[in-house]
């Protein structure tokens, strides 16, 4: 345990391999692991693999991966049946909200103008894939699909889902008994259930509920679903924060005379919400991840286009292929994410930890 | 107006404003549900149900009642939840510590596991591992790579056993000698810790005693089990136990996913020890073994067993995922109810009540474990 460790970072290396007998074996099994998995994952993904010319053809022909087809579907797996011509507009859609969405999570990028950054970059977004003015083709939601019903899904559901978990955390903390008792049920109700249940719920319920003029659509059904259920999530986030500050933090704001709402805007919650940054970039990560199940209610996320796409009968149906291809634009936009996340956070330690 | 006047006013409105809502939504429903003439009430639970399910624990026909297609459903979801619990938690605790290893290759290995099943939808993994299932399992024969196992599109066929009927007293006769051993080994433990001694024959006490019942058990059971092989038949496979690709599927990816966070929880418990724990308990003497089992775990649980809570109950609410290859599990069958009966709110009460029943009880279970840890005791 204890070795005293020279110099060369290759000799570091060897001795992490095999530096004592325990290592050697782990080495071993490790080595054979990837010896058994990986040429035959390489020869199938790569050398074997049918990439162009992006025909049907080339498929048939190749016996490991169809990629061909990945390339000809491309765009219709990632903005599903939205017209072919105008899909520059569900391009620039996703470049802006993932651009936002780097951008806020920086904490030096807090300030009151975000959230009028994201109002307006919301609207825009809803322009651009509604269309109908300026000369763009109107395009109606059912005809909307792929990654950016995938970002506005979550960018909608998070973006009201906070503010509501903040005032819902609030709440649950609040002495006034009636409040506290609605925040708690709904929160727990929310936490208990998975999210496919209200999913599910939300749309056999609400045509039942609700009268037939207030009826949302399937696209707005699924928002409801979400951001309760981003809603109750954050607002655990957030009273694991608020619970995290020293009492006498309220105690000073009350006694220099502030009412309560100005105590929690100024001073609670700025210092509570810093607290768990962490923790909200992995319901963040939890909620990107989680848009995937609209697929269930038959909305046109990136799943269900990727599923239409496989329908052609051209094509051999390369479903695994498929799979693959947006099981890593879901990693990309997650693990990319949390990446940033994490350095941020590093750099807010300063550099000496560990 | 005063503080408290204003108080009790903020609270009546909001109230008001929850009643008016639910008041509005139960006239709105009433209407609804006498526009297409449905009743509320229970007797459709009682209906035949008239629908299979791809695969039930429970003996199911679609003869049976539609409370009973339920029941078979949360016996499904609850199957399901306790098989990724276990291999989640082992395989997960196992990633855990390799991430800590000093061997290079072992850490980047599950570093790379971890990573992938964290950043990855798990619905599209079990569609990604059904449909590469679905490509290397072959297609329209019946291939037996090892005498009396049998493997095709239906899945993996394994010789079963055959107890009779008997497979409930079995069941009865482990659990009971379990709890047996349980309360013997509680009953030293409480003595050790008053007396400070420890009888060294209590542990071959107890591993003779239990050996005798599973003598007594198997001896009585032997003569009336038997082995069913499989049999192919054409295409189709007879007898024997099938484990079906969905089931494999749903277990595999459900315990990948869960892993990569068990793994997460455990590497944090482990490094929540700190070294001059263990530099302590072998200034004391300690083995590697003890202080491992006396010094670390015990502190190394009480970080753990919190965030493992919330884990397990993510099993659980993960499990609904498995309607996308197609398992019945609870939700699945439900729904179905829901659709062929139209009896949509007495469904959702069904599914609200058996979520809460389910993640409450698996939350008071764990909150008793996590006591006796905290307390030390154990």
């Amino acid at each position: 345990m204890q070795k005293l460790s020279s110099d060369a970072p290759g000799w570091n290396a060897v001795r992490s391999l095999v530096g004592s007998p325990f290592n050697a074996v782990l080495t071993v099994i490790f080595a054979v692991i990837l010896f058994l998995a990986l040429p035959p994952f390489l020869t199938w993904a790569v050398f074997d693999a049918a990439v162009f010319p992006a025909v049907p053809e080339t498929c048939r022909t190749a016996a490991g991966a169809c990629w061909s087809f990945i390339v000809a579907k491309h765009s219709q797996i990632l903005f599903g049946i939205y017209p072919f011509d105008e899909r520059w507009r569900p391009l620039l859609v996703c470049t802006l909200l993932i651009g936002l969405l780097v951008y806020s999570i920086r904490p030096s990028a807090w300030r009151a103008r975000l959230a009028g950054f994201w109002i307006v970059a919301l609207m825009l977004s809803w322009g651009l894939m509604r269309g109908g003015f300026a000369g763009l083709a109107s395009v109606s939601t059912d005809n909307w699909g792929g990654l950016p019903v995938t970002l506005l899904l979550t960018v909608v559901a998070i973006g009201i889902g906070f503010p509501t978990g903040i005032l819902l955390a609030l709440a649950r903390r609040s002495d006034l008994p009636v409040i506290r008792l609605l925040s708690t049920l709904f929160i727990e109700l929310t936490r208990a259930l998975p999210l496919l249940s209200i999913l599910f719920i939300a749309s056999i319920m609400l045509p039942l509920l609700v009268p037939e003029d207030l009826l949302p659509d399937k696209f707005s059904r699924a928002v409801i679903a979400l951001t309760m259920f981003a809603s109750a999530y954050l607002a655990e986030v957030v009273r694991g924060g608020l619970q995290a500050l020293p009492k006498g933090q309220a105690e000073a704001a009350q006694a220099l005379g502030l009412s309560y709402w100005q105590c929690q805007l100024k001073v609670i919650l700025p210092q509570a919400i810093a607290v768990v940054i962490p923790a909200l970039t992995n319901t963040i990560i939890v909620m990107i991840k989680n848009t995937s199940l609209v697929l269930v209610i038959g909305l046109f996320d990136l799943i269900s286009s990727g599923k239409a796409a496989l329908a052609d009968p051209e094509w051999s149906s390369p479903s695994v292929e498929v799979y693959l291809f947006i099981t890593a634009i879901y990693f990309t936009l997650c693990f990319g994410f949390s990446r940033f996340a994490d350095r941020l956070e590093q750099r807010a330690k300063g550099p000496s930890h560990e | 107006m005063n503080r408290t006047q204003r108080n009790l006013a903020y609270q009546a409105a909001a109230l008001l404003l929850v009643f008016g809502a639910v008041a509005l939504v139960v006239a709105t429903a009433s209407a609804n549900l006498a526009d297409r003439g449905i009743e509320l009430g229970t007797e459709f639970l009682g209906d035949r149900a008239g629908f299979t399910l791809s695969e039930s624990w429970l003996p199911y026909s679609p003869e049976d009642s539609n409370l009973w297609a339920i029941a078979a459903g949360i016996v499904n979801t609850l199957v399901i939840s306790l098989f990724v619990a276990f291999f989640a938690t082992f395989i997960g605790t196992g990633l855990g510590i390799l991430r800590l290893s000093e061997n290079a290759l072992a850490k980047s290995f599950a570093r790379s596991w971890v990573e992938i099943a964290r950043n990855s939808p798990p619905i599209l993994l079990l569609l990604f591992l059904y449909s590469f299932l679905g490509q290397v399992l072959p297609v329209a024969d019946v291939v037996e790579p090892i005498q009396g196992v049998y493997l095709s599109l239906r899945g993996l066929a394994i010789p079963a056993l055959d107890l009779q009927g008997m497979g409930w007293s079995v069941t009865g006769g482990v659990l009971l000698t379990l709890i047996g051993i349980g309360s013997v080994a509680k009953a030293t433990a409480s003595r050790q810790r008053e007396t400070g001694l420890c009888p060294p024959w209590v542990k071959w006490a107890i591993a003779a005693s239990a050996l005798l019942w599973l003598l007594i058990i198997v001896l009585l059971l032997a003569p009336s089990a038997s082995v069913e092989l499989p049999k192919a038949n054409g295409p189709d496979i007879v007898g024997g136990f099938i484990l079906s690709p969905e089931f494999f599927t749903l277990i595999t990816g459900l315990t990948f996913y869960t892993s990569g966070f068990v793994a997460e929880i455990v590497r944090t418990g482990l490094q929540s020890v700190t070294r001059g724990q263990w530099e302590a308990a072998y200034a004391l003497g300690l083995s590697r073994g003890r202080t491992l089992r006396l010094v670390v775990i015990p502190q190394m649980l009480r970080v753990i067993i919190p965030p493992m809570t919330s884990q397990y109950i993510n099993i659980v609410k993960n499990s609904t995922l498995v309607i996308a290859i197609g398992y019945a599990d609870f939700m699945v069958v439900t729904g179905t109810v829901i659709n062929k009966t139209s009896h949509a709110i007495e469904g959702t009460v069904i599914i609200i009540a058996v979520y809460l029943a389910i993640n409450l009880s698996l939350s008071a279970l764990m909150n008793q474990v996590n006591r006796r840890v905290q307390q030390g005791v154990g």
